[in-house]
Parts: C-alpha cells; structure tokens; sequence
C-alpha cells in the first residue's frame, strides 16, 4: 500500500497516468494503455500497485553498471533512492526488465571537497542537507531541501536521483541551475561533463542517454561575496512546489553581479530568468523597486503550464514575487524558509 | 429521561480523561489489520477496471489471462452475475427512485474505475499480471461530469430506470415562505459549490474471504464500520442466510463514513471465493480507492435569506443538486450529501419560513458515500458564508449578525420538524469571542492593515445532527429504524463482558463505553472488556458512523448494565441485610450507604449470582448478564469553531494562525476522547476548505488519481486547535449524551473561508467554492477594488 504523504508514491508520474496524453509525450515510459490495442481494445492498466516482473543487479562499479546499461538500452531503468522510480514501477508506469540497483556502487556515495563540492550521485539528501562542506560552500541545497517532501523521503531520495529525474517543479534542480553546477556523466565512451543548462532537457529529460550514469554533482566553490537564497510556494509543504526560485550572486558595494535566478514550474525544465539577470547586472540593488522590476522581468519570460493546482498565470504572477523575495532573502542573509510565505 | 446520576456518588469514570486502553496495542505496532490476515492456500484478487468515463462493453477476452501461469480464476460480470446478485439502493421514501449496480459491470460501465473482471492468482503480483491481459473493447459514449448537465434533460443517461439522471426531486416549504420573501427588505443570496471530497482513510478497502465447503459456512473480514450491518445486508446476495455468516471487522485504520457502506466487492470476494474453493484476499490499492469507492460531499446550492434591515433573519431557501456520481452508495443512496444539506439549513437561526428543492442527479464520476459530516459540512458552507456576505453589505458585525438571529439554549423544533434538545447556541459563541478576545483581534487587524498585512477571524457556530437514532435519521430525511443493542455480562469472577453492535475503528469505545459499564456496576474500569467487530462474538447492531456509538450504545448499555446491577444490589441486600436502596456500587465493591464497615467485593457477589445456590435471592436467575436495545431520541450536539488567517495577498498562500474551538455534546464519556474527535473532524474541515478536492475532467477522466493530486492536510499544515467545553446534558437520552465527532468538520470549513474573505475584506470577496486555493485568492484579489497597500 502506498504510504501516506509519500508524494513520489503518490506522484508527478501518476498524475500524468491520469492525463494519458501527457505520459504518453514522455517518450521514455512505454504506451501506459498497451502498444498493438486497437484505440477501443485497452486493458485498464491505471489500477495496478505491484511491478510487473523484472531482473535486478546490483553492479559494485561504474564500468559494471555502465556494460549493463549498454547492454540492455532502454530495458533498464537505473535505481538510486528509489522515491521516484518505484511508484512508477508500482503502477507498471515503467516496466524495465533490468533494474540497475547503483547503490552498491564504490564511490558514489562519497561527498568530496576538492575547490568544488562534489557530490555523489547516490549520496542521500539528508545526508547533504547535514553536510559542513555543503552548508559552507552552498548553504542553498540545505535551504531548498526542506522543502523535499519529508524527512523519511530525504533519507532514501538521493541528490543524484532527483536531478536525474527531472521533474520541472523538483527543488534540487533548480538550486544545480542556480549554482551552475556541473554534472559527471560516465558511458562506454568515458566520462564527461555536462553544464547544468545543458543538462536539462524536457519534462524528466536529461542529456543523459540510455548507456550513461549520473556519477556525481559538482558546485563550484563559490566567490567570498556569494550570496543564496531559495523559496518556493506549495500547496502543502513538502509538495512538488506550484513555483520556486533558486538565486545566487555575488554582492559587492551594493550591487548584484552576475546573478542566476532559477525558476521551477515555470516549464517544462527548471530555466533561467536571463532577462532579469542582466536587468539586476546594471541595476541598483539598493533601490527596492529594483528586485520588484527583476521579479516582473522574469515572469514576463515565461509561459508556465497549468495543472489542477493552479492555473499558468498564477504561476506567473507567483514567480514574479518569488524572484524578489528570493533576492531579498539572500540579502538580508536568511534562508529564505521565513520568506517563502512573506 | 432526565440525566440521572449513574451512581449515587459522582461517576468514577464517566467525565474522567482516563488513558485509552487501546494505545498499548498500536503503540506497540500489535494492530493487527486486514491486510494482516493471513490463511494457509490463500489466493489474491486483482480487478480489471475502465479507463473509460462512459462507454458499452462490446467484449471481455479473459482468454490469455486465464493461461497465464499462477492464474487460478477470471471471471466477468456475466459470470458474476450467475453467482450473485446486483445491489439496489433504495429508500424507504416514494420520492427516491432506486439505483441497480450489478457486481461487476455487464453491459456498460459509468465511471472510471469500475470493476469489469477478477482475476484470482497465486499473487497479487500474478493477479495483476492477469489484470494486463484481459482485453476489452469499448464502444465509447459521451460523459456528463456536470450535476446542474446531468439532470437537465439534455444529457446522456446513465441509467435506463432513472429518468432525467435525476435519483430524487425533493420539495419542502412552509405556507409563507415566498411571500416571506417578497415582502422582505433584503433578499440576499449565493450560489455555493462544495468540492468533490473523499474521505480517503489512510487503511483502504479490504476483503478477505473464507468459505468451508464442509461447513457451508462463510468467514468474511472486512475493513468496515458495521459488521453486523454488513452481514445481515450482503447475505442476500451471497445466497447464504445470516447464520452462516461471520463478519470479523478487524482493526480498521480510519473510516470516516466511507466503510459505513457496503461495497460490490463484498459480495464479490466471498463469492469468487466459494467457486474457487480457497480463501481469497483483496486489498484496495490507492488508486483504486480514489477512483472507485466513494466520493462525497459535491453539491451544487443556492441559498437565499430574507433580511429585514435591522438584520433580522425572515425566511431561508435553498436548492441543492448532489452530484451523485455514478451509483446511488449502498445503503444510504446518493441523497446521503443533499438531503443532510437542505435538512440542516436552519441550523442554529430562529426562522419560521423555511423551503428548500433538493435533486440528486447521477454523473460519471465514482459512487458518492458519507464522509464526516455528510451533506451538512457543504449545507452549512453555502448558508455560513452567505451570512457572512450579508454581514459585510449590512455593515452588520458578523457576528453579532449570528447572535441577534440564534436560537435560545431551551429545546426547539425547526420549521422542517427537527427536534433540538436545547443545548449553549449562544453561550458558546459568546464562550468564543472571549477566547479569541474579538474585541482584541479587531483592533489588531485594523493595525496589521495598517502595515499592510492580512488577517481575518471567521465564527462558524454549528449545529450536529449526529447520534442517528430513528428518529434523529427520520429528520434528516432517511426514514428507517436505527437503533443499537449491548449485553452486559458480569462474569463469575466480576469481571464484565460489554459486547456492541457499533464498532470501534479508532475512537477509543473500548475506553468510553467500558467507563460507562464500570460506573452503571462500580466496578474499577480495568475489570471490564468490550467486544465489538465480530458478528459471532457481539451482539447485532447497526454499527458505527455518524456520531451515534457514545448515545446508542452508550444508552443501551447504561439498561443493559442496570439490569444487571440490579441483580448485584439484590445479592447484596440480601448478603448485607439492608434494603437493595441502600446498597451503592463503587469502585469494586458494595457498601451500605453511611456504613462503609458493612461491604463485600462485587466479586464475591458475582460468585453468589453464579454458584452461590441458597445465597442467591429467591427467584433470581443463575447468572449475570443482561442485553438491551436502544434507540436514541433525537439528539443535537452544538458548538463554534473559529479560525484565525493570514493571507499573503502575492502569493495566495493561508496561514492559520489560531483555531478555537468550543464543543458542547451534553454528557462527556471521556473528555480526551471528545477533544480528539474534535481535533479530527476540524482537521478534515480543514482539508475541505484548502485542499479536498477530486477533480474530473470535461471527458470525465479522474485527475486526482493519486495523494499527489487529491491532497489533504499533514500534521504541518494543521496548527495547534485549541478546545473547551460546555455541557449541556441531553433531557432527552439515557446518560444525557449527544452524538459528537462530526461538528469539526461540519464547522471548520466555513470558518476557515469566513476568515479569509475577513482578511480580505478590503477587496470585498465573495468566495463561492471550495477548496480555496492560492491561485483562488488571488484571483479575489485581483477582482477586488482595493488598492493593494504598499508594502513598508
């Protein structure tokens, strides 16, 4: 039985079930009413709670899991914390016949600091959420990780797994676009490094390809006048946020310099507000219309979808009032968990 | 009846806050639920259910699924119709048409998720690999997800039998209410929408069957709240008389008014499993649950008052169309929403000129059940906020507004024939404003405004028709006889056995209704045990729901436990050589009144009422134990639930600062226990007002498949709830008792959209629907003609 709260269980993917054509556009998931139905001939497949069957492993490196993923393509589905891909497979969602289980893997799970912070991919979020290093180089993942569903969820869910996953309204996404990080990809061909902005691709899209591994994330260390903030407004807390910011900067005399405003729900990708950021780069940061105006310049960047818990143009008018309140947060030197309701 | 004392000194335990004796149990993680049952060679069932709103079934191939390995049995509804047979809801009113739901749908299916075929497999997990084998085709039809649509005549039918979609058109209006309206000096009115809800316990459905071919008897668990209800009404479909039946309700987590019905796939289990000669279990899966067992709550009303301008309230009318979903729920019918909500339009308001139009139309969506506070959580939402409107244009406080137009504490009988048995309509909202200092609140949000904040109170006084004795159902619409039975046995060591027909899934009547045994019998609380939940072991009665298990079984207990302690006080008299009046039970033992060195153990008493042959008082029956039935007058419970907000008028974002609640349920078993409850019901009130909803699209696809989407209130949305009490006894039931559980959920939701349209009020809000969501408010915000106040 799902348990109660558990919002990956209950989740983004099942809402998509429900609106078939929407998890149909997902691609990588397989046809949820039976490819070779005729359009009246369907099985009624919404009701199912038990994967089908599958084969699992458990690899202790990168190259074993790298060969198993090359060797069975779209047929595997890897395994990191498992609060987003088990509910899928609960609901059959997703049927691999291989799950790829990386939690046995050396080194993935390590938290380094090496200049950057880097972050294995299976290292839990309530793991990072605790981190020093973490909270001295990006205070941000630990303030935007409250808002992670729960406790319980953070101690399974992995960093790794939710920028994988890449849901357009998940927090850490938006806080690696805000923080430019950069992410450790390995292949058949090796390792490489892949920008935050490439490598969110769609609605849980990634540019990384069926043969490849997310091995690890890496911040980099930040200026001596960096400053962060995060907030985001949900219906409940602990919810996939209706609309978040992630921001980060340097502050110097007063002024906000090269400033990354990521926005979640706005897309179908967390995006950077770019027409807000090169507004702040000549503005006065003093001014208070001037945060007001950057909050205005980035929603009027985006066109952001509707769902049942709001409509696209209250996202909107929402990110224009998170953009400030998350510039103010980061100012002011708070978290920003105070300014997410004011 | 008076409230008498129950003993002669002041009860001992009725009233206390004595620690349940449940909490051992579930602290210890030892509840054992019905997913816990397990029976050696037992198999699993899994359903096949439609994708599809509305459309005919051309063809069901279970071919593949039957040869799929670790299959043991699938079967359709033409087969399932061999075996058993269709629900039909009816009531016992001419007015209401009656619904036929088969087993398994046959011909067509109406909603999506309805149950087509069973697979029975070795596993769920082979079950439901089953399920992805069987092919149907469809012939879609066009949907109608809209109630005012459905019952136009213009509308796809839904079932040939029910003419116009419509269940039931029912009329009520005293002689002067239209020209009490014509000649008013306001008519003010609104048109309210009360979200689909669902009550969503955190256990689901369940069933487990056993049928003994040696015996030919049926084992039955069922995670309901009326076993024995629940056999006496699924026995006809099953072929079986009662007698071969046994019921086992085993710990149920959470039920809400959704178990208090009787689901196809209890009589489908217990079916397939007699044709497959194995225990069958099936355990809802939460998809299913939200699809497929029961919405509640979505009606569409208008309400209209009449006002005169010194704020007098002159007349109420009201229409109210349930959107029934798909089937009329079994047994109460889809009238459980609609019926409720026009019943209880006077509420706690002094008015004479009363009508009100209730239609239940039938739409796509799932079968409509109770959930806490049926039809009077919506009813009390449409009335509660229109007076709240019309505080606002009268430039009437409103709450004073409430007050001028309240009915005293004395018994009162409305203009539909409800019987009120008094109680503190008043007092308890003068209670409230004291504990929020109103006065206080006023001046501070005049300052918060000032600064450019948003907060608002909103009262919601209420009164609960709960308690669901016959006549207390009769009121409200559901003539029918409803009533409970306990037996009372003090066994021969003098310990005491309470058997019950209602159901503890939750509420702690192993603690409460045993403090009312142990006080009737002076007898310490740990001696006595209450058995429910098991139709072989318990007495028959009609369950628990509808806040009816402190007053019914509460009273049947108190004469079922007088009989025996009567017996107690003969032994004794005889044994101590005083007359039976001046011996008292207390606390184990009797004593002669004033003579505390003339005592014996009630033990010992019991050994004499069993074994004690000369010593027993001529006449007297061997044994001590008694069964009595009762049914409750009509009760009302009655209270205010005030909420407290701060709204975030950039975000749309709710906070509740404060909720007071004050609850007046007559006599209190067990105050913890009340305050609970109350907790409870105001958190589910919550979650109506800002987060309940399940939501159909125009095809009539569900949208809120999941808790992601269907979303009700965590422990870190619900703020600390504060409660008092006033006590106003019952004149009317044994004990003084009045059935209480719901008023939270009846009441908080008015308060909480009553406070935010006070915050708002610069912006002069109307908020018409629920739940409020963010975007909700500032779309209020947006239409209003206030200036948004700069921020400092």
């Amino acid at each position: 039985m799902v348990a109660e709260g558990d919002r990956t269980v209950c989740g983004r993917p099942a809402l998509a079930v429900v609106g078939q054509a929407a998890l149909l556009s997902l691609g990588h998931l397989p046809d949820p009413l039976g490819a070779g139905c005729s359009a009246l001939t369907r099985s009624a497949l919404l009701f199912l709670v038990k994967p089908s069957r599958f084969n699992y492993a458990r690899p202790t490196s990168v190259e074993e899991v790298i060969g198993l993923l090359a060797a069975h393509g779209d047929d595997a589905k890897v395994l990191a914390g498992g609060q987003s891909l088990m509910p899928l497979m609960n609901a059959r969602l997703a049927r691999p016949e291989l799950v790829v289980d990386i939690n046995a893997v050396a080194g993935l799970g390590d938290i380094e600091v090496n200049g950057a912070l880097r972050i294995g991919s299976v290292v839990r979020q309530r793991t990072i959420e605790r981190s020093a290093d973490a909270a001295r180089i990006a205070p941000i993942i630990a303030a935007g990780l409250r808002y992670v569903g729960h406790v319980g969820i953070r101690s399974r869910g992995t960093v790794g797994g939710s920028i994988a996953h890449a849901d357009p309204a998940a927090e850490l996404p938006a806080i690696a676009l805000a923080l430019d990080a950069r992410m450790a990809v390995s292949g058949p061909g090796g390792q490489r490094t892949v920008a935050a902005e490439d490598f969110f691709e769609g609605l849980f899209a990634t540019a990384v390809s069926a043969d490849e591994l997310l091995t690890a994330v890496e911040v980099p260390r930040p200026p001596a006048a960096a400053r962060s903030g995060f907030v985001e407004i949900a219906r409940r807390h602990g919810d996939f946020a209706l609309a978040g910011v992630a921001v980060s900067f340097e502050y110097v005399d007063g002024a906000v310099r090269s400033a990354r405003i990521a926005c979640s729900g706005v897309a179908d990708r967390p995006l950077l507000a770019t027409a807000a950021q090169d507004f702040l780069q000549q503005e006065d940061a003093n001014d208070p219309r001037t945060f007001a105006e950057a909050g205005r310049r980035a929603a009027a960047q985006f066109d952001p979808p509707s769902d049942i818990h709001a409509p696209g143009s209250y996202r909107k008018q929402v990110i224009a009032v998170l953009v400030e309140r998350a510039l103010k947060a980061a100012i002011e030197g708070s978290d920003g968990a105070d300014e997410a309701r004011r | 009846m008076a409230a008498e004392p129950m003993t002669v000194r002041s009860p001992q335990y009725v009233g206390a806050r004595v620690l349940r004796v449940e909490d051992k149990k579930y602290l210890l993680g030892r509840g054992r639920y019905l997913d816990d049952v397990v029976l050696p060679a037992m198999a699993h069932a899994a359903f096949v259910r439609s994708p599809h709103a509305h459309a005919l079934i051309k063809r069901v191939d279970v071919s593949a699924a039957k040869a799929l390995e670790g299959v043991v049995a699938v079967l359709t509804g033409e087969e399932l119709a061999e075996l058993g047979s269709a629900f039909v809801t009816e009531l016992q009113r001419p007015d209401v048409l009656s619904v036929t739901k088969p087993l398994l749908a046959t011909d067509k299916v109406r909603h999506v998720g309805e149950a087509v075929a069973i697979v029975i497999a070795e596993s769920r997990y082979l079950a439901e690999d089953g399920c992805d084998l069987v092919e149907i085709e469809w012939e879609l039809l066009p949907a109608v997800v809209d109630a005012e649509e459905a019952i136009s005549g213009d509308a796809p039918q839904l079932h040939d039998d029910v003419p116009n979609n419509n269940v039931a058109h029912i009329e009520f209006a005293t002689d002067g209410v239209d020209a009490a309206f014509a000649a008013a000096d306001h008519v003010f009115g609104k048109r309210f929408h009360c979200g689909r809800s669902h009550a969503a316990p955190l256990e689901t459905r369940g069933v487990v069957a056993d049928f003994d071919l040696g015996t030919e008897q049926l084992t039955m668990w069922s995670s309901t709240q009326l076993p024995h209800f629940l056999r006496t009404l699924i026995a006809p479909h099953l072929g079986l008389s009662e007698g071969d039946i046994t019921v086992i309700a085993p710990d149920v987590g959470g039920g809400f008014g959704l178990k208090a019905h009787v689901f196809v796939e209890e009589a489908i289990i217990p079916l397939v499993a007699r044709r497959v000669g194995r225990p069958v279990k099936w355990v809802e899966d939460r998809i299913e649950h939200l699809a497929a067992s029961g919405h509640a709550k979505e009606i569409v009303m208008d309400v209209e008052i009449a006002v005169s301008d010194d704020g007098r309230f002159q007349a109420f009318r009201g229409r109210y169309i349930g959107d029934g979903g798909a089937y009329s729920g079994f047994p109460w019918s889809c009238l459980i929403d609609p019926l409720p909500a026009a019943s209880l339009l006077p509420s706690l308001y002094d008015v004479r000129e009363l009508g009100y139009t209730v239609d239940s139309a039938l739409t796509n969506k799932c079968q409509t059940t109770a959930y806490r506070g049926p039809g009077m959580h919506p009813g009390h939402l449409a009335r509660e906020t229109l007076i709240e409107d019309i505080a606002r244009k009268l430039k009437i406080d409103p709450v004073a507004l409430r007050v001028k137009n309240c009915i005293s504490s004395e018994p009162y009988v409305t203009a539909n024939d409800m019987h009120y048995d008094g109680g503190s309509y008043i007092e308890s909202i003068e209670l409230a404003q004291e504990l929020v200092d109103y006065a206080g609140f006023r001046r501070e949000q005049l300052a918060a405004r000032e600064q450019g904040r948003y907060i608002g109170i909103g009262f919601s006084p209420f009164v609960e028709a709960g308690t669901w004795g016959s006549e207390g159902a009769r009121a409200l619409g559901f003539p029918a006889e409803f009533y409970d039975t306990a037996s009372v046995t003090m066994e021969p060591d003098g310990t005491v056995t309470v058997t019950t027909g209602t159901f503890s899934h939750g509420q702690g009547h192993h603690t409460s209704l045993a403090q009312v045994a142990a006080d009737r019998l002076g007898v310490r609380l740990e001696s006595v045990r209450v058995v429910d939940g098991d139709t072989s072991k318990a007495t028959w009665g009609a369950g628990t729901y509808a806040s009816r298990t402190a007053t019914v079984a509460g009273g049947s207990i108190i004469l079922a436990a007088t009989d025996v302690r009567d017996k107690l006080l003969r032994i004794a008299a005889q044994m101590l050589e005083v007359s039976p009046d001046d011996i008292e039970l207390y606390d184990g033992h009797a004593t002669v009144t004033g003579v505390p060195e003339k005592t014996l153990p009630i033990a010992t008493l019991a050994g004499i009422g069993y074994f004690g042959g000369p010593l027993r008082p001529e006449g007297q029956e061997h044994t001590l134990s008694a069964t009595r039935y009762y049914d409750a007058p009509e009760t009302y419970s009655n209270g205010v639930v005030v909420v407290i907000v701060e709204v975030d008028i950039e975000t749309g974002a709710v906070e509740l600062q404060r909720v007071v609640a004050v609850e007046d349920c007559g006599t209190m078993l067990n105050p913890m226990i009340v305050d609970g409850q109350v907790h409870g019901a105001i958190a589910q009130g919550i979650g109506g007002a800002l987060y309940e909803e399940m939501v159909y699209d125009d095809a009539g696809q569900l949208l809120s498949g999941t808790l992601a989407d269907f979303l009700y209130p965590s422990s870190m949305e619900i703020p600390s709830i504060e409660v008092s009490h006033l006590t106003t006894p019952s004149p009317t039931t044994e004990g003084g008792m009045k059935g209480m559980g719901e008023g939270g959920t009846i009441a908080a939701p008015a308060a909480v959209v009553n406070a935010i349209t006070d915050a708002l009020a610069p912006f002069e809000p109307e908020i018409n629907h629920t739940p409020v969501r963010p975007s909700d408010v500032l779309a209020l915000v947006a239409r209003g003609p206030a200036q948004r106040t700069p921020k400092p």
